[in-house]
C-alpha cells in the first residue's frame, strides 16, 4: 500500500509539475521575449521561436497516428492469429520471440533505421512518382516507423487474448461444420476482441507518445497541418524534442505547454477508445 | 462391405492411442438409424473418446492415433471432408458452451457457416430449431439478447437447437446433463425422447438410470473395451456379462 501511495503521488507530482510549468508561458513575463498568447498557441498553425502555434502539429499527430493504427492493427491481429492458431509450434515459438525482441528495441534504434533505410526507400518511392521529398524525411516515413513500432506491442497483447479464447468454444464451432478459417475469424477474433482492442489502445498510446524515432524522420516542418504524406511534418512530441537551444526561458517552457496538450490528447484518446471498447463488449 | 441402410455407423476394429495410452481397444459396433444409443461405463473407459471419433473431433489432437475404420452410411469417414461430416453429425458437449453472442446468432451460426445468407431462411431455421429444442416459447421475445444470460438448462437446450440448425442426421451428445440440475435434466431427457423421431442420437452418460430411461440400445464400456452391447431393456434386465451385471447393480463404478 505504501508503494502504491508513493507511485500514485509520484504521478500526481509529475502531472502537477508539467502543468505548472506548462501554463507559465501564458502568465509570466519573460525578460526580452514577453509571454506567449494562449489563443495563438491553441489556434496557430506555425511554430517558430517567438511564434508558437500547435493546432497544425496537433492535427498531424492525430492524422499520422490514425493511419499507423489503421495499418498496424490488422497486421498485428492476423500475426497473433497466425502465431497462436495456424503456425506449427516451433515456428510460432520463434516468431513470438522475434516479436518480443522487437518490442524491447529502444526507439532510437528504430529512429536510426528510419533515417537510414525508410527515408531512403521513401525518397525513391517519391522519385518514382516524380515527387520531390526532403531526402525522404516525411509524414510517410513517420507513419512507417510508427507502424513498425506499434506492431510488436499490439501483437504481443493480442496473442495473450487470442490464447485465452476457450477451447470448448472452438470445438463447438468446428463441430457445427465451420471450417478452421471461419472458426478463427468468427469465434477466436470475436472472443478476443476486447483484449485486442485493449492492445490497440496501448499501441495508439505508444504512437501518440513516441518522440525520439519520430523526431528523427519527420523533418520538423514549420507550418502545419501537413496532410500530404510526402511532405515533411511535425508532431507534438517532435516539437518538444527538436530545436532546443537553452534550458530556461520562454522557448524552453513552452515545450511544457505542448506536453500538457499531449497528455490531454492521450487521456482523451484513451477515454474515447475505452468507451468504444465497452460498447463493443456489450454487443 | 454390406450395403445396409439400417445402420448409420458401422465401426470396425477401431483402436485409438493417445500417445502411449491405448484408449480404445478393438471396437466393433453398429449404430442403428433413428434410435437412441447410450454409451455407459465408468470415467476414463473411452466412451467419450469413441463419440468424438464419430465426427472426427479427435483430429484436433496431434497425439491421437486411430487405426481401424468407421463407416457413416457406408462411406469411410476418413475419406469424407471433416467439415461435411460434421454438418451431418452434430454434437452437443458436456457443459453448455453457447457463443458469447445473441441467441439468434448462436442458432444461425452453423447455417451461416454453411453459406446460408438469406435472412428469411435463417429466421425460419432459427425458429424451427428453437421449437424443436423446446426453447422457443421461453426465448421468443429476446432472440437478440446475449445467450450467456440464459440459465444452464436453457443454454444446453440452445446448444441442442444450434446443433439441430445445421440439419444433421445424427446428434452426438457427450454427457449433456452432467452439469445440470434434476429439473433441467428431465427437460433434456423429454427433449431427447421427441428428437429421436427425426434423428439418430448417440448419448454418453454416467447415469445408468438415464440410459435406461431414454435409450433403445446400450453399450457398456470398461477400460477401453465394449463389454456388452444390446437392447437397453435386455441389457439392464438380463446382462450377459458378469462385469456388466456388477456395474449396473452398482458393485463398482
Amino acid at each position: 500500500m505504501v508503494i502504491g501511495l508513493v507511485a500514485a503521488s509520484a504521478i500526481v507530482i509529475i502531472v502537477l509539475f508539467i502543468f505548472i510549468k506548462g501554463i507559465s508561458p501564458f502568465i509570466n513575463d519573460y525578460q526580452g521575449s514577453g509571454n506567449a498568447s494562449l489563443l495563438k498557441f491553441i489556434t496557430g498553425f506555425t511554430w517558430t521561436a517567438g511564434n508558437y502555434g500547435i493546432l497544425g502539429m496537433l492535427i498531424n499527430t492525430l492524422y499520422l497516428t490514425l493511419i499507423a493504427t489503421l495499418v498496424s492493427s490488422p497486421i498485428s491481429i492476423l500475426t497473433a492469429l497466425f502465431i497462436v492458431r495456424i503456425a506449427p509450434k516451433r515456428l510460432s515459438a520463434s516468431i513470438k520471440s522475434v516479436i518480443e525482441l522487437l518490442a524491447s528495441i529502444p526507439s532510437i534504434i528504430y529512429g536510426l533505421f528510419g533515417m537510414a533505410v525508410i527515408n531512403f526507400v521513401v525518397k525513391n518511392i517519391g522519385n518514382l512518382f516524380n515527387i520531390q521529398t526532403a531526402g525522404g524525411t516525411s509524414g510517410l516515413s513517420t507513419v512507417i516507423v510508427l507502424i513498425i513500432m506499434m506492431i510488436p506491442t499490439i501483437t504481443m497483447i493480442s496473442i495473450t487474448s487470442v490464447e485465452a479464447v476457450r477451447q470448448d468454444q472452438i470445438h463447438a464451432s468446428l463441430a457445427l461444420g465451420a471450417t478452421k478459417a471461419q472458426t478463427d475469424f468468427k469465434i477466436v477474433i470475436n472472443g478476443a476482441k476486447s483484449g485486442i482492442f485493449a492492445a490497440i489502445i496501448l499501441g495508439v498510446g505508444r504512437a501518440l507518445g513516441e518522440a525520439t524515432a519520430v523526431s528523427m524522420v519527420c523533418g520538423n516542418a514549420i507550418t502545419g497541418p501537413n496532410l500530404n504524406l510526402f511532405d515533411i511534418t511535425r508532431t507534438l512530441t517532435s516539437t518538444m524534442m527538436l530545436g532546443l537551444h537553452e534550458s530556461s526561458g520562454l522557448d524552453y517552457d513552452i515545450r511544457f505547454s505542448v506536453g500538457v496538450v499531449l497528455m490531454f490528447i492521450i487521456l482523451l484518446t484513451s477515454v474515447t477508445l475505452n468507451a468504444i471498447k465497452r460498447m463493443l463488449e456489450k454487443k | 462391405m454390406e450395403n445396409n441402410q439400417e445402420y448409420d455407423f458401422i465401426i470396425k476394429n477401431l483402436n485409438l492411442h493417445y500417445g502411449d495410452n491405448h484408449v480404445l481397444k478393438d471396437i466393433n459396433m453398429e449404430i442403428k438409424h433413428s434410435r437412441v444409443t447410450a454409451f455407459i461405463g465408468p470415467s476414463g473407459c473411452g466412451k467419450s473418446t469413441l463419440l468424438r471419433c464419430l465426427n472426427r473431433m479427435n483430429d484436433l489432437y496431434d497425439i491421437c492415433r486411430i487405426d481401424g475404420d468407421i463407416f457413416y452410411k457406408n462411406i469411410n469417414i476418413n475419406e469424407m471432408n471433416p467439415v461435411e461430416l460434421r454438418t451431418k453429425v452434430g454434437m452437443v458437449f458436456q457443459s453448455p458452451n453457447p457463443f458469447p453472442m445473441s441467441i439468434f446468432d448462436n442458432v444461425a451460426y452453423g447455417p451461416r457457416c454453411n453459406g446460408i445468407k438469406d435472412k428469411a431462411t435463417l429466421k425460419e431455421i432459427v425458429t424451427t430449431s428453437l421449437k424443436k429444442a423446446s426453447l422457443y416459447d421461453e426465448v421468443k421475445d429476446r432472440l437478440k439478447d446475449n445467450a450467456l444470460g440464459l440459465s444452464g438448462g436453457q443454454q444446453q437446450r440452445l446448444c441442442i437447437a444450434r446443433a439441430i440448425a445445421i440439419q444433421p442426421e445424427v446428434i452426438l451428445m457427450d454427457e449433456p446433463t452432467s452439469a445440470l440440475d434434476p429439473i433441467a435434466t428431465s427437460k433434456i431427457e423429454e427433449l431427447i425422447d421427441e428428437l429421436k423421431q427425426d434423428y439418430t442420437i448417440i448419448i454418453v452418460t454416467h447415469n445408468m438410470q438415464q440410459a435406461a430411461r431414454i435409450s433403445d440400445y446400450t453399450a457398456f464400456f470398461l477400460l477401453g473395451e465394449v463389454i456388452e452391447m444390446g437392447e437397453t431393456s435386455e441389457l439392464f434386465a438380463n446382462p450377459q456379462n458378469e462385469k456388466t451385471e456388477d456395474y449396473i447393480t452398482g458393485r463398482f463404478g
